[in-house]
């Protein structure tokens, strides 16, 4: 069953664990400017937003690559690059529309989240819950649930007939 | 090199100029943040030096764990000549600039002279501009913030920054960076003032560099672990302190008032921190790196939005006999963006309403507003008073007793001050630890020391907390809040263990008293990041030479064992009510503890100074050479 990286921005806090952590599993340092992750902080209205890699249908990524050095890990579905083939030329950094492919500012490589071959480092460090990793169908049911759930709340605010649900 | 990034970016304003300096020979001595904040400010300061004149070196310190990604890691520490107490000052921060700091290529911040006109500075991978902030001058904290992020084109620019407080030399001004993380106390805001220098900008995409990552990597996940599954840091990331503080006032622990009282009925029944929390909280927020979230962000309709951590909980309700949360509020959010020490702050308006209730000031005194116990006029014009230095708020602003003083000496005999400080809000008539931790402390601050904590938590379970203390003191008696027994002992391994958080630029609530009550973790993490294979006793035994070096700069600046005393008050008026009512401090055996602890520390017993054979044994000869007078 297919697994997806979920963000919900709601539940950050803006620590940068899961920036700082990347970068310590992938580069061996610590540097958030390394990580596959970033969190965009306003830090004044408390909103932050994590920005990691779509995994998109059909990835910008990957169709623009001169070289095809982007691939799709069949395994976790992360978008990855082959350093033996990527130029360098930074044009999937510029074709994601999510600002979402990242460089390393000290070598210039392009720094793709590979969900840290389907056990994601970030999402062990994620203090609030909001990167969480599970199965798409999940995902899905339990927003069916919390939908379902409600219903009944919207049924008696309608009718105004409390005793008509004790749910909510 | 691994854990430092190896700079001290040092800096003149008057001269414009700037330089770096390595910073290795000083790391087996210091280890980094306060450590070396401390042998910074004893070289680079000239005795004699106003406070608030060119020559008082501003001093920022990282530590080698600060950036890295172990929880709690971006911790400053800043240091300068008090202008509240002419000692040395140490004010300390969270949230992110540390971190960004290093990763902007420095460990260390030593700013002298005075630019001519207001300004800020810009440092960013190795670079440092001096840039022109005229147009920041008289901008609030989270205004100043805002503009230079835009004028950066950059909002992840981390920054810390003065209020219209500290440009007015308001003498417990600080410095703040987000929307309420402070280095608040000992007027570090007036320091920075006096140097016309309105904010420090930071942004880097440099490494912090780990000896040992993956070993690293794997200690850093279970800590992660750990300090969410502590039960603290549950109650923490869901209510800040809004819960503990009532606790506290349960315990007799926070006064009430003016530390007139340590029981007001009233409040312990309505005290409505925890349901304004719940309405009003958007989420807790940490500081880098780190799952524990010790502040509350909260925002409400018409007033604004903002973090808040402990003192305000306490210092904006029952240090003033207010239960109005707004007011709680507003004053936090005005003290965070005028720039004010908020302990400072509150602990100013309570004496003004206790000289007030006395009827030794009228409304005259105070622009013709009634220091009424509780007020809401009271405390929120005061709190504008004061940063905008205007009527009383001008004397005010000078210090607790500048303003006593011109009232008279009946009111001159009600300030309580310890070295030149409002005490931190803690009652120490039934704490007799605490109390000889706050005198004989630098600045006077008992917490958070774990031998101060344990006297609190002594109250939920006495038997068990009594045990803690044999382990970790050598005696039961150490965790007993009333006796006068194992104090000494108490003090000085908490002293060395609150040291060691400090030296290595992490967070202390988690590494030495809420998370992990020792420093063995911190202590794994410091040989992981850096390489080294210290044992313990390495840095502890830096903890010591630190103690003893910042007790030195004291000496310097004139302190002896009289400076180390708290106000009369806790010895000569007995608690009236509460679970320690009749609790009062015994001179004698006050002054005991405090000889107990000279001992204990190799300090002469008659004068609290260091002797010449502690400082060298700890390799200080040239300081006790330099204070002492040649051997």
């Amino acid at each position: 069953m297919l697994k997806a990286l979920i963000i919900d921005a709601q539940k950050c806090s803006g620590c940068r664990s899961c920036e700082n952590y990347c970068s310590l599993k992938h580069e061996g340092a610590c540097n958030p400017a390394q990580g596959r992750i970033h969190v965009v902080k306003w830090e004044q209205e408390g909103i932050f937003v994590p920005i990691n890699c779509r995994r998109c249908e059909k990835p910008a990524c990957q169709l623009i690559c001169p070289k095809n050095a982007t691939y799709r890990n069949l395994e976790t579905g992360a978008m990855e690059v082959d350093p033996q083939r990527c130029l360098g030329c930074l044009s999937c950094v510029f074709a994601c529309p999510f600002g979402a492919t990242f460089v390393d500012p000290e070598s210039g490589r392009v720094l793709k989240c590979d969900l840290c071959d389907g056990d994601p480092t970030c999402v062990k460090v994620c203090p609030t819950g909001a990167l969480t990793y599970e199965e798409v169908s999940l995902e899905t049911y339990r927003k069916l649930l919390a939908n379902a759930d409600q219903i009944p709340i919207l049924v008696r605010a309608a009718t105004g007939r409390p005793e008509l649900c004790t749910a909510g | 090199m691994y854990g430092w990034v190896g700079k001290i970016l040092r800096l003149d304003l008057s001269e414009g100029r700037s330089h770096t300096e390595p910073i290795e020979l000083y790391n087996d001595l210091y280890v980094g943040g306060r450590g070396l904040g401390v042998k910074l400010i004893y070289d680079s300061f000239t005795p004699g030096t106003d406070a608030l004149a060119p020559g008082n070196p501003l001093i920022f310190n990282t530590g080698p764990l600060t950036g890295t990604a172990m929880p709690g890691s971006s911790r400053v520490d800043v240091t300068a000549l008090s202008p509240m107490s002419r000692l040395r000052a140490k004010s300390n921060f969270g949230a992110y600039w540390g971190a960004e700091l290093k990763f902007a290529g420095f460990d260390h911040l030593v700013i002298t002279g005075q630019a001519e006109k207001p300004c800020y500075l810009w440092i960013h991978d190795g670079q440092v501009e001096i840039r022109p902030a005229e147009h920041l001058w008289g901008q609030d904290t989270f205004q100043t913030q805002r503009l230079i992020q835009e004028e950066l084109g950059d909002p992840e620019v981390k920054i810390v920054c003065i209020g219209p407080a500290g440009e007015r030399l308001v003498r417990f001004a600080c410095l703040i960076s987000e929307t309420g993380d402070a280095a608040g106390r000992t007027g570090m805001g007036a320091v920075m003032g006096s140097k016309n220098l309105k904010a420090i900008a930071v942004r880097g995409a440099g490494s912090v560099k780990v000896a040992r990552p993956q070993e690293f990597l794997e200690l850093s996940l279970q800590a992660n672990r750990e300090i969410r599954e502590s039960p603290a840091y549950q109650e923490l990331s869901v209510w800040g302190v809004a819960r503990g503080v009532h606790m506290m006032y349960q315990m007799g622990f926070f006064p009430v008032g003016y530390f007139e009282d340590v029981c007001w009925e009233e409040l312990l029944e309505k005290y409505a921190a925890p349901e304004y929390v719940q309405k009003h909280q958007l989420k807790t927020v940490g500081c880098f790196c780190c799952p524990g979230r010790c502040m509350n962000f909260l925002s409400v309709p018409g007033l604004g939005k903002g973090v808040t951590s402990c003192e305000p909980f306490s210092g904006f309700t029952g240090a003033l006999w207010n239960l109005d949360m707004d007011v709680f509020w507003e004053a936090t959010l005005l003290t965070n963006k005028l720039g004010l020490d908020c302990t400072e702050t509150s602990a100013s308006i309570g004496l003004l309403m206790e000289l007030y209730h006395d009827g030794l000031l009228k409304a005259a005194d105070t622009d013709g507003i009634p220091m009424e116990r509780g007020s809401k006029e009271a405390i929120l014009t005061t709190i504008r008073k004061i940063a905008a230095r205007e009527g009383y708020g001008d004397l005010l602003a000078e210090g607790q007793r500048a303003f006593a003083q011109q009232v008279g000496p009946a009111a001159e005999d009600k300030v309580d001050l310890v070295k030149g400080l409002a005490p931190h809000a803690y009652e120490f008539r039934a704490f007799h630890g605490t109390a000889l931790m706050q005198a004989v402390g630098h600045r006077g601050d008992p917490l958070p020391l774990r031998g101060s904590l344990l006297e609190v938590d002594w109250n939920h379970a006495p038997e068990w907390f009594q045990t803690v203390a044999k382990e970790q003191f050598g005696s039961e008696e150490a965790a007993i809040p009333t006796s006068y027994q194992g104090k000494a002992r108490a003090a000085v391994i908490s002293e060395h263990m609150e040291r060691v958080a400090d030296n290595l630029g992490i967070c202390k609530w988690l590494y030495g008293l809420f998370a992990y009550q020792d420093v063995n973790m911190a202590h794994r993490f410091f040989n992981l990041v850096t390489g080294k294979d210290w044992d313990l006793q390495q840095l502890l035994t830096v903890s010591e030479r630190v103690r003893n070096l910042e007790r030195m700069f004291d000496v310097r600046q004139g302190l002896t064992r009289k400076h180390d005393d708290l106000p009369k008050k806790f010895f000569e008026v007995p608690l009236a009510k509460g679970k320690f009512a009749g609790q009062v401090l015994k001179r004698e055996e006050f002054e005991k503890m405090k000889e107990e602890y000279y001992e204990l520390r190799g300090w002469d017993k008659a004068t609290g100074i260091p002797t010449r054979a502690k400082l060298e044994e700890l390799g200080l000869k040239e300081v006790a050479d330099q204070v002492l007078g040649a051997a």
